[in-house]
């Protein structure tokens, strides 16, 4: 009896702990003991200490005369391109918002400047709102523009449509790209023009080809590269575009050329994407060292989690912690009503929590809005991993009628062996491209 | 240019690449007569926009750089967020309360209190929310609103800043306050009364489908969670002996000889396991306590390795279920953080606690009738009680390394 109490007593102390413990952590409210603390990090800027401070001097310099002279539209313009550019490095979505406010006096306007118009429709595309973006582009390619404007309006508008997969129309704007209208701009954007040529064939069967146009372009030292950037290093974007080709084609050059393209240009995307191939290959611990650091962006957060995973296991507490989090932001996001996530939130729902159907819920709302490759692959694995492989029907319609391939739908096709047990399928992060 | 179109490019070609938190503020209005008592969460990043709150431009907040210009945050507050209770302003108060933070998913955020007097007690709020309308039009105020202790769940609406003002209804105060309040004056016209956000209404819309679901989800934690089974496991493989003190004073095991007296010791188990983790689950999720799960997923491992040498070296033989209530309270714990993973919504709490326990229940109750009816048949064979010393040894060793891997964060086995 008296083992018997000491046992319960041990017990009893064993909890009396952890609650206590648990009272201090969950005070919601924290005071800072020290002044010197650092309670928050904010966007960094990238150079050193000197650089750094110089360029959020100049970023608080344009605020201020943006607010002095809000009427100024050479201003409003660049402030508001700044705040792109910043949003496209750290993936923070507030910095579509300061590009909003930067060009307000405008924003609602029928017929805005086609400067105004051009932030516009990049703020309404970065939001999901494709329909919209597309409006403001057409109006702005069938009304008088600068030329540079009217190509930067083109791209756009190819790639709005490319995520759409209306592949011929396009094209049709690719080809214009790189055709006479512009050429008075240059040779870097009939490069652009080609490059998105090379990208939608490989989107439509013609991959090997497009491979080795894009290798070609990159300035691949032969006869056919263009004459103006021989010698120089290819573009990041452009080793970019390799590198996912290469990825869907299962080629494992993709490696290397996502290093590149990081290097060129260190962004969320290019990260994330890097990220992706490198679980794919299994090689979680890379893709740790990739993106820790960085983990203020969803789409980063996602993938460290699905690394930890990979490397500790499920139960494991960083992975716990950082799924708890990515949760406690979407949690967040539907609070305020945004329902853009669907691809991340089914790789979510899928890899880290194995709610399969759920993921498939969510993969089958996003493929309605948007039929990039990595989207056709969210359905795909949703749809076999919550066994309803016929959900995943309009994707191989999609890809037939297209004539798509990516190596990587292989093995979730309808082509491959009819069973994969969920929990199967759930575990092993095939991981599509970022979101 | 050049660039510029390039990055263009690939912004477009990158369609979610902004798949970052967006900007929220979070409001909690509380009504009482006529005052409003409000705490109002602000993420640092957006205070230092707007305020360039840091100082010596290190991009990192220190919390002398937040706290010295507390003043001008909170006044940034009061101006964003205007409040006319039945169509009279009200009169905001200064902010008495300390500086403190309050950490989001995203990062830090500002926790201000902030009060209202209003001319009459309330029963039409107007909240016009004007916070960051200038520099980031993206952003949005979560609110809630809801009357002081009132058992009726808060509302919640989503602001748009410059959007004009949300008008709140309150339910009727407790007490009767039409002698003391004027005529409702009609709210200025620019009041859109806004559609309930789409998160507001979702749960109503599929409750049954979604009291299913967490039925399932209790279901599936305890049938795919290892340790609990194992937990079960070790309780009722003893279930179908007695134990027996022995002439000479050694106690030793012997098959029970009546079903119901194996019966009754299974139910007792189950049931006091039932109740324990039941009180834990409902603290836990009502945030009455809320154990960081490094310790409770240790102490679980704990519970089983106890539970699996209890039958190896019977501590407590005959009154299992008290062993049982005891680690059935953080089982609990356990479960708890699995329904929190499961995605609770605020305000929703009982249908899910329910729904979820009841799949617990249920998934328990699946083990039992798989156990038992085997463990009655063979409990007097020489089968059974290696399986039973074999067993509860293997249990003991698997749930010691799942507690050294939980409690000192290593990796060695699954689970």
């Amino acid at each position: 009896m008296k083992r018997h109490a000491t046992l319960l007593a041990a017990v009893v102390a064993c909890l009396a702990g952890t609650v206590a413990s648990a009272r201090a952590e969950s005070s919601a409210l924290q005071i800072p003991q020290r002044d010197d603390e650092i309670v928050e990090r904010l966007p960094a800027h990238v150079g050193d200490a000197a650089e750094r401070r110089a360029a959020r001097a100049a970023e608080r310099a344009q605020r201020d005369a943006l607010a002095r002279h809000p009427d100024e539209l050479g201003l409003a313009l660049q402030a508001a391109h700044d705040a792109l550019a910043r949003g496209r490095l750290r993936g923070d979505p507030r910095e579509l918002g300061v590009a909003e406010a930067a060009v307000a006096p405008w924003w609602s306007q029928p017929e805005p400047p086609p400067g105004v118009r051009l932030v516009r429709a990049t703020v309404r595309q970065s939001q999901h709102e494709f329909a919209a973006a597309l409006v403001d582009l057409d109006a702005l390619l069938a009304a008088p523009a600068p030329l540079a404007l009217r190509a930067q309006a083109e791209l756009t508008r190819s790639a709005v449509q490319q995520v759409l997969g209306r592949y011929a129309e396009a094209e049709a704007g690719c080809r214009r790209l790189a055709g006479p209208d512009y050429a008075g701009l240059g040779a870097g954007v009939r490069l652009s023009g080609l490059a998105c040529l090379a990208e939608l064939a490989s989107l439509q069967g013609r991959a090997d080809a497009a491979a080795a146009t894009l290798a070609r372009l990159a300035g691949a030292p032969d006869a056919g590269s263009p004459a103006t950037l021989a010698g120089a290093p290819a573009p990041a974007w452009l080793e970019l575009m390799r590198a996912e080709l290469a990825q869907r084609r299962g080629d494992p050059a993709a490696g290397a050329l996502f290093a590149a393209a990081l290097a060129g240009n260190p962004d969320v995307y290019t990260r994330c994407a890097y990220a992706d191939w490198l679980l794919e290959e299994r090689r979680a611990a890379e893709a740790v060292a990739l993106l820790k650091g960085h983990e203020d962006a969803d789409p980063v957060l996602l993938r460290l989690a699905l690394a930890y995973r990979q490397l500790h296991g499920a139960r494991h507490p960083l992975t716990v912690a950082a799924t708890t989090t990515l949760g406690e932001r979407f949690d967040a996001a539907l609070l305020r009503g945004d329902r853009s996530h669907g691809r991340e939130q089914s790789r979510y729902e899928l890899d880290l929590r194995a709610n399969a159907r759920a993921a498939l819920a969510l993969a089958r709302s996003n493929w309605a809005v948007q039929r990039e490759p990595a989207d056709a692959l969210a359905l795909v694995r949703c749809a076999h991993a919550a066994r309803r492989d016929e959900a995943a029907a309009p994707v191989w319609a999609f890809l037939r009628e297209s004539g798509g391939r990516d190596a990587r739908l292989a093995a979730g096709g309808p082509a491959a062996a009819p069973f994969v047990p969920v929990a199967a399928a759930a575990a092993a992060p095939l991981a599509g491209s970022p979101s | 240019m050049i660039r510029r179109l390039v990055a263009v490019l690939l912004v477009a070609a990158s369609a979610c690449a902004h798949a970052h938190k967006a900007s929220d503020a979070y409001l909690a209005l509380e009504v009482d007569g006529a005052a409003v008592e409000a705490r109002v969460d602000i993420a640092l990043r957006d205070l230092d926009r707007d305020l360039d709150l840091d100082a010596d431009a290190d991009d990192r907040l220190s919390w002398k750089e937040v706290r010295t210009r507390w003043p001008a945050i909170a006044a940034l507050a009061r101006e964003g967020i205007r409040l006319a209770a039945d169509g009279r302003a009200c009169h905001a108060r200064d902010d008495d309360e300390p500086p403190a933070l309050a950490t989001h998913s995203d990062g830090r955020y500002a926790v201000l209190r902030l009060h209202w007097d209003c001319p009459a007690p309330i029963s039409h709020l107007a909240v016009d929310y004007r916070l960051f309308a200038r520099t980031d039009p993206t952003h949005r105020g979560i609110a809630r609103v809801g009357r002081q202790g009132a058992a009726t769940a808060s509302q919640l609406a989503v602001l748009s800043p410059g959007a004009g003002a949300h008008r709140f209804t309150l339910p009727a105060a407790a007490v009767a306050t039409s002698t003391a309040s004027p005529a409702p004056v009609p709210v200025p016209a620019d009041v859109p009364d806004a559609a309930p956000s789409a998160a507001a209404a979702a749960p109503a819309d599929d409750a049954p489908a979604a009291f299913a679901g967490f039925v399932r989800e209790g279901v599936h934690h305890i049938l795919i969670g290892y340790d609990h089974i194992l937990f079960l496991l070790s309780l009722l493989l003893p279930a179908v002996w007695i134990r027996e003190r022995a002439p000479r004073g050694a106690a030793a095991w012997r098959p029970a000889a009546d079903l119901r007296g194996a019966l009754a010791n299974v139910f007792k188990v189950v049931t006091a396991f039932t109740v324990a983790h039941s009180i834990t689950l409902g603290l836990s999720v009502f945030d009455v306590v809320d154990p960081p799960s490094r310790w409770i997923e240790s102490l679980i491992a704990a519970s089983v390795v106890l539970a699996a040498l209890n039958n190896l070296w019977p501590v407590i033989a005959e009154a299992r279920w008290k062993l049982t209530f005891v680690f059935g309270l953080v089982h609990g714990f356990g479960f708890a953080s699995a329904l929190k993973d499961a995605g609770l919504a605020q305000g929703a709490l009982v249908a899910p606690l329910v729904g979820f326990n009841l799949g617990v229940e249920i998934g328990q109750l699946c083990i039992v009738a798989l156990v038992l009816p085997l463990a009655w048949s063979l409990r007097g064979t020489r089968t059974y009680r290696g399986a039973f010393a074999g067993g509860s040894l293997a249990i003991a060793a698997v749930a010691a390394l799942w507690f050294v891997q939980r409690a000192f964060d290593l990796r060695l086995i699954a689970g």
